[in-house]
């Protein structure tokens, strides 16, 4: 799809692999798995993190150097990013999905809502569909935004005051009304 | 302070659940979704349609010559409906910005009203009678503001004016004179300086109020 990502050489390091078991280690092995992950992430648009299936990815399976990480290490890594912040578990029970904010929510709400001033939107109703995928977001930075992230940043403004989600009066499907104000 | 701020919020909110969606908002909400549904289903058919081309070599590759056939009127098929739904799209859009435009222009309409009705209560506070009796008014002020002035200036005459230039010039002079009276006399007994001052200075008196002082003017001589 897009050009490859440069892993930094710590990715090559067979060690990297393994969950230390010295806490300072492990803390640091953490952080350096978590700073990847999110890079990897920015770097490809990617929001959602499949566990299971990842681990045959190039980003935790290392053909190079014949390691790769184990679902209860990476599950870990998630773990500690969850209280970071910068990602959040889909499925509380089943830790198998994870979402990854390498833009948090609430940044995510300020880019969509000063989209929405600067385009003159303010007052008019979109769908949640077209702000992820219509033709009048293309290219911008939250063009391709997954559903339930979108969603999340849109209950943020709604919170705020500055915007209102509602249904149409014949289907399912969500849309927004933006009232364009910052406050 | 945080707390009124949390309770205004909120009441904002329940205003926004209740009024700030209309049943236009609605209407146009169901036509862009019915749009997004159009362009799904358009890609849908794209999709489709490029598997029929590839179907069809396929068949060709193996001498399915009628599977082929059968692939490529698939494929045709898929194509008209896309442009059906081309149509269709452009409808849709023009119908939402038709709708949308003419919310714009109900805006305007009331934004004029509104301001209609304001003007009008200003001018009912303005009368023409009020305004011609303001009017009235002023003028007698600036006049009676004129009767003082006169009076106030008019004290002064031309008289005075020249007893006062004469006043001056006489300062003048003395200020001259005793300066002079300081000074060393160059030529004691026979030749009187403060003479010999006298006519020159008095047509060189301007000379004090361009920034000349007394020494200066004293030097020259």
């Amino acid at each position: 799809m897009t050009d490859l990502f440069n892993f930094p050489s710590i990715h090559n390091f067979p060690p990297f692999y393994t969950l230390q078991t010295q806490p300072t280690t492990r803390q640091t092995q953490i952080t350096l798995w978590s700073e990847i992950i999110l890079a990897y992430f920015t770097h490809h648009k990617l929001y959602r993190l499949e566990l299971s299936e990842s681990l045959n990815g190039e980003l935790f399976d290392n053909k190079g150097i014949k390691r790769r990480l184990k679902l209860g290490t990476l599950q870990c890594i998630i773990d500690a990013m969850v209280k970071q912040g910068t990602a959040e578990w889909d499925s509380q029970s089943k830790k198998n999905v994870a979402l990854i904010y390498w833009r948090k929510p609430e940044e995510w709400a300020t880019l969509i809502n000063n989209w929405v001033f600067n385009s003159g939107m303010t007052n008019s109703i979109l769908t949640v569909y077209e702000i992820a995928h219509g033709d009048v977001t293309e290219g911008l930075d939250f063009h391709g935004l997954d559903q339930t992230i979108l969603l999340k940043s849109l209950d943020i403004l709604v919170k705020r005051g500055l915007a209102q989600l509602f249904q149409g009066s014949s289907t399912e499907d969500m849309g927004v009304k933006f009232f364009g104000t910052n406050g | 302070m945080y707390y009124i701020g949390k309770i205004i919020r909120s009441f904002v909110k329940m205003g926004n659940k209740t009024s700030k969606i209309t049943s236009q908002d609605r209407a146009i909400l169901d036509l862009k979704i019915q749009r997004d549904k159009l362009i799904q289903y358009q890609k849908k058919l794209q999709v489709i349609s490029d598997k029929e081309t590839e179907i069809a070599k396929k068949a060709l590759r193996n001498g399915n010559k009628r599977g082929a056939l059968l692939a490529l009127k698939k494929k045709k098929y898929q194509e008209q409906l896309l442009k059906k739904t081309d149509t269709q799209l452009l409808n849709l859009e023009e119908l939402t910005q038709s709708i949308e435009f003419a919310l714009v222009e109900k805006d305007v309409l009331s934004g004029l009203e509104l301001g209609n009705n304001i003007l009008k209560e200003i001018h009912k506070e303005m009368t023409i009678e009020k305004v011609e009796k303001l009017m009235e008014d002023t003028t007698d002020a600036i006049a009676y503001q004129n009767e003082i002035e006169e009076l106030l200036s008019g004290k002064i005459t031309r008289e005075d004016e020249d007893e006062i230039l004469e006043e001056l010039r006489q300062i003048e002079e003395e200020q001259v004179c005793r300066l002079c009276r300081k000074l060393p006399d160059t030529r004691p007994g026979s030749f009187s300086f403060h003479r010999f001052l006298k006519p020159i200075i008095r047509p060189t008196g301007f000379l004090y109020g361009c920034g000349f002082d007394n020494w200066e003017v004293y030097s020259i001589y």
